[in-house]
């Protein structure tokens, strides 16, 4: 194993899971929506949300499709690149994949198919029901792969056994280790954050060519309701996660926060420009204490710095890790600075737009809708610089304090073959970005036309026309 | 009978999943340029796999996972080893994947057209790589003591591997041509019989002189575990194989083809697991540093937690197959909302 193919193999798992997870946040928080659209029409009988969720229904199809593609070249990487760490941790991170297999994906892709092309062969109710089944399939596809990050963070319920390789002990261990519950639900929050502000995005871009356009003024409604409550939960939940890093990963919370030296009255930094070789911020800005007070609820508290944090590690597992194995600081430090900024402005632009829709205003004042049209896909920027701080701060450990990321690499596989794929890997998914984009807008685009053969009178002279082409082939 | 070999079993019939369930999306892709001879009727081809070949693709994805927990060291050893022709598989399935969800998004020929290729390509290239992968299984690969293996793409490339992927590409093409018959009526279905007796065919040929080469390619066939009871499993393939033949062409049933179909692959599975057991990826330097279902398995309580998760999980998963195969009919209806 040469360190060049290390790198490679890095880059690649890095950027193919940032690709496959620009689609599930989508599939996940558009998932909930359409349950609740398409629910109001069962109950309502009001045409307009049955429009709704056709039109964001064949979205989701063009992203579910390719969040499906990417993610299974995630599924088998494990094992084409880290080979080492699939046979060191694959009886306890192997079965959380498996049983996402069984009990999610199943479920989520199965139900799919019944709902995209299912709309004319089951009674609304029914067709609900799939729409329930797809959305709860793909949160659960989120509890299984986060039950097997998170154990990647904060591993319990093993042993090691003889041969030098964890066993599994406890089952219910490794699912709820420490950093489960909150990485699931600060996860899923941040799909529905994305849901919304998708939605409502979308909803905008219609509001502004027409502002009597009555469906998309019912699907921003619904979208700013959610997005209201979700947003401001998330500020909330992001908080929990920061607390659970300072409990389990302080070598993390060191690097998020650039905080190089331990300190009572502990800073918290709001701009710097960290340098790894200086050990300084250079120019900054910081609020004294309040990193002490959000960490431990007290500002006099000392919060360990980042020498002390991998000394401490050193001593608790072990080790002999130098600060020169740590990524730069700034990268850490800025992704999670960024999702956190922009984790307020979201739960600011809810709360306004929240305003101006119980004084009746929203759907006429532009400035909000462009705002909107703005954030369309702001959330998903703020989830993967979460995963960023994640798996980055997470660094040089695959496992924490378990296993090394040198020494989780397939050692069998060379530079160039890792390069090639990253090669094709770029250029099929560049292609596939563009497909979809292309399709995102020409759905867009043919709605703005009036195209809206969806409900109604409209789909039986569909039906007639493709009996006829069916009778056609037939014949 | 201790979990390891009920593990075995269980990844035998999650492979037999997913050849049965996706054998045929792959055959009936593989098939689209050829069988359909102008858009409605591709459209119509498309709609027979359109409902559900996203959820069976799914069987692949839980063999990913079920490898990875049983037997991790396997998970390792192939997919590393295999590492270019495990991309390119890779590569082929993403392009499948988008193809049919993009295809009939847009009215032109030229875009319908490359996304049928691709269909088409993706199909075949698939059920071609599968087979070459297992036949070169079977033989053994170069796993040196600490299970890893150090050849290239294109030692895969020999002729032994080569007629295991033609073999694979006619059961899949053959399991296509048969869902066909049974899922769709005039022209096409007249076209399907043809090549379901066709590739039966050459299904049969193939097993035949794959049986005839393991002689000296992998005798392990030959010489496997259970004696003369092993040595005829493979002829259930070739039962399969006959039973297409004969009931595509009679023209009683629609669905009969389709079963004895699924008995051929039965067949092909059965042979692999009989053929292979108790190893899993054996290993052509030393039988020594073989990969069997001891010394590559997960630990006990792995494999029984997942053995209870496989005994709620598979069931619900029959459910929900069952449920959507029944809503859309045994025939083919287009509407507005098909592909
Ligand atoms: C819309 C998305 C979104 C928004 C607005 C926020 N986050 Fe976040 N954050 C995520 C989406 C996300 C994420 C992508 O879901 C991550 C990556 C992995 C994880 O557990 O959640 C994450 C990780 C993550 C972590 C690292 C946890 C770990 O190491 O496991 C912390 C400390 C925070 N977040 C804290 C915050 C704070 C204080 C926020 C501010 C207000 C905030 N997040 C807003
Ligand atoms: C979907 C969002 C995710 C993103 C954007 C992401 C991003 C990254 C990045 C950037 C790296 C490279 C880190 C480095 O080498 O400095 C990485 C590594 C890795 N991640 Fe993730 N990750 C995601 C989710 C996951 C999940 C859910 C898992 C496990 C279930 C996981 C497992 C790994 C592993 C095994 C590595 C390789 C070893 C390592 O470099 O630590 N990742 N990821
Ligand atoms: C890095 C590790 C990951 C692996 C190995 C992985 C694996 C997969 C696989 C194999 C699929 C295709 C499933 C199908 O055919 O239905 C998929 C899709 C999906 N994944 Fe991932 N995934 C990873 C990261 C994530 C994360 C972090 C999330 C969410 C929190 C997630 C949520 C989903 C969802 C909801 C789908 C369904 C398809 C879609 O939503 O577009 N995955 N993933």
């Amino acid at each position: 194993m040469d360190s060049l193919a290390l790198i490679l193999a890095r880059f690649q798992f890095g950027m193919t899971a940032f690709f496959h997870f620009i689609y599930p946040p989508l599939t996940i928080g558009l998932g909930v929506l359409l349950v609740i659209t398409e629910g109001i029409y069962v109950y309502s009988k009001n045409q307009d949300y049955l429009r709704i969720t056709r039109f964001f229904a064949k979205l989701f199809a063009i992203n579910f499709v390719v969040g499906v593609a990417t993610g299974i070249v995630m599924e088998f990487q494990f094992g084409t690149n880290w080979s080492q760490y699939s046979s060191y941790v694959g009886a306890i991170f192997g079965a959380p994949l498996a049983i996402e297999g069984l009990f999610a994906f199943f479920m989520e892709s199965i139900f799919v198919g019944v709902m995209l092309l299912g709309w004319n062969r089951l009674s609304p109710k029914a067709h609900w029901v799939s729409t329930i089944f797809v959305a709860i399939g793909s949160a659960l596809s989120g509890v299984w792969i986060l039950v097997a990050n998170s154990w990647m963070q904060t591993p319990r319920g093993y042993k090691i056994g003889l041969n030098g390789i964890p066993k599994m002990t406890n089952f219910w261990h490794v699912v709820f280790n420490p950093y489960f519950p909150f990485e699931f639900i600060h996860v899923i929050t941040g799909a529905w954050e994305y849901g919304a502000f998708f939605m409502a995005g979308v909803a905008s871009w219609f509001l502004i060519k027409n502002n009597k356009d009555m469906v998309m003024r019912k699907a921003l409604k619904i979208a700013v309701i959610v997005g209201v409550v979700v947003a401001c939960f998330q500020i909330v939940f992001g908080d929990i996660s920061a607390k659970e890093v300072v409990k389990y990963q302080p070598t993390k919370l060191a690097m998020m926060e650039a905080l190089w030296h331990s300190k009572r009255y502990a800073p918290e930094t709001l701009f710097a420009l960290p340098n790894n070789k200086t050990q300084s911020n250079g120019p900054h800005i910081a609020i004294p204490g309040l990193l002490s007070m959000l960490a431990y609820m007290n500002p006099a508290a000392k919060v360990m710095g980042f020498n002390k944090s991998i000394n401490y590690i050193n001593h608790k597992y072990d080790l002999k890790l130098t600060p020169a194995m740590f990524p730069p600081v700034w990268i850490v430090f800025w992704s999670f600075h960024i999702m956190m900024y922009l984790g307020f402005y979201f739960a600011a632009v809810m709360i306004i737009a929240l305003i101006l829709l119980l004084k009746n205003k929203l759907y006429d004042n532009r400035k909000i809708l462009k705002v909107f049209l703005f954030s369309t896909f702001l959330p998903l920027v703020a989830l993967e610089l979460g995963w960023f701080t994640t798996e980055i701060g997470r660094q040089p450990f695959t496992v924490y304090g378990l296993l090394t990321t040198v020494k989780s690499v397939s050692p069998n596989v060379s530079a160039s073959d890792v390069g090639l794929s990253i090669f094709m890997f770029i250029l099929i998914y560049i292609t596939l970005a563009s497909f979809a984009i292309f399709l995102f807008k020409k759905e867009l685009k043919e709605r703005l036309e009036g195209k809206d053969e969806l409900a109604g009178e409209v789909s039986n002279k569909a039906k007639a026309n493709a009996n006829a082409k069916a009778k056609e082939v037939l014949s | 009978m201790n979990l390891n070999i009920l593990w075995f079993i269980l990844l035998a019939v999650i492979i037999l999943g997913w050849s049965v369930m996706d054998g045929f999306d792959y055959g009936v892709g593989g098939l689209l340029k050829f069988i359909a001879k102008n858009d409605n009727e591709r459209r119509y081809v498309i709609n027979s796999i359109g409902p559900v070949w996203e959820g069976n693709q799914v069987w692949l994805i839980l063999g990913g996972g079920a490898v990875f927990a049983a037997f991790p060291f396997v998970y390792a050893a192939i997919f590393s080893g295999f590492y270019l022709a495990m991309m390119l598989v890779v590569w082929l399935i993403i392009f499948r994947a988008v193809s049919f969800e993009f295809r009939s998004r847009v009215e032109s020929t030229g875009w319908r057209n490359f996304w049928d290729s691709s269909i088409t390509v993706t199909g075949l290239g698939i059920a071609l790589l599968f087979g070459v992968a297992i036949a070169n299984i079977l033989m053994g690969i170069p796993l040196n003591k600490e299970h890893i293996d150090y050849q290239s793409l294109f030692s895969l490339l020999n002729i032994f591997g080569l007629v295991g992927g033609l073999i694979s590409l006619s059961m899949f093409l053959m399991h296509g041509s048969t869902y066909l018959i049974m899922k769709t009526e005039g022209g096409i279905q007249k076209r399907a019989r043809v090549f379901a007796s066709g590739f039966a065919y050459a299904y049969i040929i193939f097993t035949i002189l794959f049986l005839l080469l393991s002689l000296v390619f992998a005798q392990r066939l030959l010489n496997n575990s259970f004696g003369i009871i092993g040595d005829i499993v493979p002829i259930i393939m070739i039962i399969g194989g006959i039973g297409v033949i004969v009931s595509a062409k009679s023209l009683k049933s629609d669905i009969k083809p389709f079963a004895y179909s699924v008995l051929g692959i039965v067949g092909a599975v059965a042979s692999l697991a009989v053929g292979i057991f108790p190893d899993i990826v054996p290993s052509s330097i030393n039988p020594k540093y073989s990969l069997n279902i001891y010394n590559s398995a997960s630990n006990h309580l792995t494999l029984f937690v997942m053995l209870i998760a496989t005994i709620i999980g598979l069931p619900l998963v029959l459910i929900y197959a069952f449920y959507a195969y029944k809503k859309f009919g045994l025939k083919v209806k287009m509407d507005e909302s098909s592909y």
